[in-house]
């Protein structure tokens, strides 16, 4: 274990106002530490002082001052153990043993050393897959915990976490928690996490940053979380209450082309996916969706629920028409077709853009041009819909809170904002079936409820939506039905979630809308 | 050495000595070579389409052919350090290598040569001038050994048509792989994706100007 | 625990337990030295004749070294492309008397060269190919685990380039018939792609920071790089196999 000790620290990256300002910091050896604070409050930049990393990364024209001791000593790269949120970015080697090995031969240790102190981070990690798996054939949780053995293999007294289990669903989240915690032993450890309600109870302290890279409040868990639901915190507080989604005025979400409320838009029968993975090593053909049948209907908002691959993301892109199922139907209303064709897969690109609206998953990659502003217009544009595309596209910009940032580069959004650009520019072209992949990822309070406004005001303008989505919070505001899946298939006993509360949808006096799913 | 007085003709250079490369230097070389890998595999859909229009006039072929040496004036113009080049090529190769092209362990040979020409192109202004007009002699040299080489292993054409595919390559090779490869990274570094490389460092102060 | 319970077999002990023809005990430098030799050898077919004698050298010694007919028979596809693809233009552009038999020899001459490196490829095990590369060829080693620490990377990029072709596609913006539809669809889909593998990157060199990869100026590796007899047979093989379009011009004329 070792103690930290921050002593003015300021980090200004290139070309941009300080992310961290004169920061002080005392964690004594051994005590858990929470950091909170609004995404670009420095947190990041904070664990990776801590790590040691900042020297190699600003030696271009930002600057770094102040003093960082871990254990007595100037923090430098490979002291502290660092876990990162995309555990893909950690795996360096084709098999796990070989993964965790690679700081014990950075570190020159001798052949047997390496494999002792691999096979007893892996047994700390609780990491079972065995030295000898395929790291490409783990699955997330697995992988953030060979990431965590990789951590641990270097014996740090000082454990960093970066968001470690954010792209994780709930129960493999908690899993991994536990692992982190079981392993840290006695170790001094700072987490950074949205999700301060699963690790606010096994911290010592929690320490809230403010948005201009200051502390704002430090203090052990129960006092901080009771200051900060007092105060008009964008954070999620737990037990602070669930935010309304807004209503959005319906020129803005409403269909080009328009079905009669209540009617099935859209349904898939026996959908089957079946992929092989690509690679270097190929692996056997998989099947991740297996006999899914979904019906999404104007006028309601149909979440897609499940764990991580539970084939959420196959299942909209097949509804999306980005995909052609390996086996099954998946057919529009009559009311869509397009040169008669009713199968979203068979319908050109232009004629898709005026059907579909589709968020992916990672935002980043549904950026299609070098401006916020182009961005939102592209697909009015390319269908030719003129001053009136133009128009609707930069109100959803407006409404989604992107307007200020209209001339910068996608790229250069922050992954929320990139999100809610990917919802704007998904509905600037008015389309009939809206299919969101986890749109409400990344959003503080004031911002999520626009995403869940836009989501079901859409809806009741007549739109179909499905959201898949791993957000309990956004599945009980909006949802009027539940396709839920486990394992590539339909778990039984899925309708209408619980909590779902009646909307006044054109759909309302139609009972089959309860019925998204015939299992 | 400082970015931020730089006169826009010159160029932003690489930190610290030469030789010695950051890790993310390294990694962003070797990544940007799998990336490409990735592209190649994807060009394809483009090359089926365009190739039979040259059916009957195989040497305009190497008009496409600037296309497979944008990894080493890419990997060249994003790390700026001696082997970049050749580095991001040779994992761009090797990709499309173990991925099972048609060309097999030629491809590596390709490879090699190619990063070869836009690493003596480099060389020739002692690592220091990384613009456009560098490039582009980066990609027409690499395009001359690249066609040299296949007239010795691939091609049985007589003396002329292996001139005439030559040419046609070197004029890709400058335009598609040097002006394009420079105007890539260019828009690379609009997209903050360079914000820790010199490219990044010549597009703020750009702005700042 | 005995520490050899401790350190896992390396990929070529795994496939000498697995048992199949002699090649499978050869490790990653002289699959490629193999593959690399007979290129040499190649650029001396100029008949067709002398083509046909050193493929059927090659085919003959296919037994020893094909890892599966199977999985072999795809492969051939992209070869036999380039092949014909290098036979037709030869034929068109060659000038030769006799362009069916300057053809026939291009394209003998092709397989000759490419045949070797597909065949050994099943064998190559990228991982074990950079321990080779930099424990016994000595190449930079912060290189060679960077480069196949991106390779781990692959599968993520082509993932990641389907769902940015998605992407196009949802929003008006796929390829269309033409090409310059194509071709821009082409570009805006790698410009995607080449943002990603740089973001990728950087997050990747900082968890590699992390674990001590910055000041490895040296390095230990956690699996040997042996080189057995069998690597020493196969590179003499690969060597004879460039002699024998050499010696058939010899004898053939």
């Amino acid at each position: 274990m070792a103690a930290v000790r921050v002593r003015g620290l300021t980090v200004a990256p290139a070309g941009s106002r300080p992310v961290l300002r004169d920061l002080d910091l005392d964690v004594p050896a051994g005590e858990r530490v929470l950091l909170v604070g609004p995404s670009g409050s420095g947190k990041s930049t904070l664990l990776r002082a801590l790590a040691g990393l900042l020297d190699a990364e600003h030696d271009d024209d930002g600057a770094v001052t102040g003093e960082v001791l871990v254990g007595g000593r100037p923090a430098g790269p490979g002291a502290a153990g660092l876990l990162l949120q995309d555990p893909l970015d950690a795996v360096v080697a084709a098999t796990a043993g070989r993964d965790t090995a690679f700081g014990p031969e950075n570190a020159v240790l001798d052949r047997p050393e390496i494999w002792e102190r691999v096979a007893r981070a892996q047994a700390a990690a609780s990491f079972r897959p065995g030295r000898e798996r395929d790291t490409a054939t783990l699955s997330g949780g697995e992988l953030q915990r060979l990431g965590l053995a990789g951590a641990l293999a270097l014996r740090p007294g000082l454990l960093l976490l970066d968001e470690p289990t954010s792209m994780l669903d709930a129960p493999t989240a908690l899993a991994v928690r536990d692992a982190v915690l079981a392993a840290a032993g006695d170790s001094t450890l700072v987490v950074v996490d949205h999700d301060v309600a699963a690790w606010a109870h096994v911290v010592d302290r929690v320490l809230v940053l403010g948005a201009d890279g200051a502390v704002v409040d430090d203090g052990p868990p129960a006092a901080v979380l009771a200051r900060a639901a007092t105060s008009t915190s964008e954070l999620w507080i737990p037990g602070a209450p669930v935010p309304d989604p807004l209503d959005v005025p319906s020129e803005l979400v409403t269909p080009a082309l328009r079905l009669p409320g209540g009617d099935v838009a859209l349904h898939g029968r026996g959908l089957r996916v079946v992929r092989r993975r690509r690679g270097l090593r190929p692996g056997p053909a998989t099947t991740v969706l297996d006999g899914v049948d979904a019906e999404l209907r104007t006028g309601a908002v149909t979440a897609l629920t499940g764990t991580s691959g539970a084939g959420k993301s196959t299942l909209v892109a097949v509804l999306a028409g980005l995909l052609r199922p390996t086996a099954g139907d998946v057919l529009a209303a009559p009311g869509l077709a397009a040169r008669g064709r009713r199968e979203p897969w068979r319908w050109s690109s232009a004629e898709l853009a005026t059907r579909v609206g589709w968020i992916p998953q990672h935002p980043e990659h549904g950026v299609v041009r070098p401006s916020v502003r182009e961005e939102v217009r592209a697909t009015g544009r390319a269908l030719g819909l003129g001053a009136a595309g133009d128009r609707r596209a930069d109100d959803l910009l407006d409404l989604l809170g992107l307007a200020h940032r209209a001339d910068v580069d996608p790229h250069l959004l922050s992954g929320g904002e990139q999100r809610r650009l990917g919802v704007a520019s998904a509905l600037a072209a008015g389309p009939s079936l809206v299919l969101a992949d986890e749109p409400s990822v990344g959003q503080d309070r004031a911002t999520w409820a626009v995403v869940a406004g836009v989501l079901r005001s859409a809806a009741r303008a007549g739109a179909a939506v499905a959201v898949a989505t791993h957000d309990a919070r956004l599945v009980a505001a909006c949802a009027d039905a539940e396709v839920a899946l486990a394992g590539g298939r339909l778990l039984p006993a899925a309708g209408a979630p619980a909590a779902g509360p009646a909307v006044g949808t054109p759909a309302d006096d139609t009972p089959a809308r309860l019925a998204a799913v015939r299992p | 050495m400082s970015t931020t007085s730089t006169t826009p003709r010159s160029s932003a250079l690489a930190r610290g000595p030469l030789g010695r490369w950051r890790s993310l230097d390294l990694v962003t070389a070797a990544v940007l070579g799998v990336a490409f890998g990735v592209v190649f595999w994807g060009w394809d859909v483009v090359y089926n389409v365009l190739s039979p229009g040259f059916g009957f006039f195989q040497p305009a072929k190497g008009l496409l052919g600037g296309v497979w040496l944008l990894p080493a004036v890419v990997g060249a113009l994003v790390v700026r350090r001696p082997g970049a080049a050749l580095f991001t090529e040779l994992v761009a190769a090797s990709v499309e290598y173990l991925l099972g092209s048609g060309w097999s362990v030629g491809v590596l040979i390709s490879g090699g040569l190619q990063g070869l020409g836009v690493e003596i192109a480099v060389a020739l202004f002692a690592w220091r001038r990384w613009g456009a007009g560098v490039a582009a002699l980066g990609g027409a040299l690499a395009a001359a050994l690249e066609a040299l080489y296949e007239a010795f292993a691939y091609n049985d054409w007589v003396l002329g048509w292996d001139l005439a595919y030559g040419a046609a390559f070197v004029v890709s090779g400058a335009v598609v792989a040097g002006l394009g490869g420079a105007a890539l990274v260019r828009a690379l570094a609009r997209a903050g994706a360079l914000q820790r490389f010199p490219a990044g460092a010549e597009h703020r102060a750009a702005q700042r100007a | 625990m005995s520490v050899t319970d401790l350190v896992p077999p390396t990929a070529t002990q795994d496939r000498t337990a697995a048992g199949g023809p002699p090649v499978r005990r050869c490790g990653p430098l002289s699959l490629l030295g193999a593959s690399v030799l007979p290129v040499a050898g190649s650029l001396a077919v100029d008949t067709w004749r002398v083509g046909a004698v050193a493929l059927a050298v090659q085919l003959l010694l296919l037994p020893l070294a094909v890892r599966g007919w199977r999985a072999l028979l795809p492969r051939l596809v992209p070869v036999t492309i380039a092949a014909v693809s290098v036979g037709w233009s030869t034929w068109l552009l060659g000038g030769e008397a006799d362009p069916v038999a300057a053809a026939v020899a291009s394209v003998l001459r092709i397989a000759v060269l490419v045949l070797p490196g597909v065949v050994l490829l099943a064998w190559l095990d990228p991982s074990e190919t950079g321990d080779h590369l930099a424990q016994r060829l000595h190449l930079p080693a912060r290189a060679v685990v960077a480069a196949t620490a991106a390779l781990e990377q692959l599968s993520a990029l082509a993932q990641a380039w389907d769902e940015l072709s998605r992407a196009r596609r949802a929003r008006g913006l796929g390829p269309g018939r033409g090409p310059v539809s194509r071709v821009r669809w082409a570009a805006s889909t790698a410009f995607g792609l080449l943002v990603e593998a740089l973001r990728r990157a950087a997050r990747m060199s900082v968890a590699m920071d992390a674990r001590g990869f910055a000041d490895a100026a040296g390095r230990s590796w956690a699996l040997p790089a042996r080189w057995a007899l069998a690597d020493t047979v196969l590179l003499v093989v690969g060597a004879l196999l460039a002699a024998v379009p050499l010696v058939a011009t010899a004898l053939l004329g």
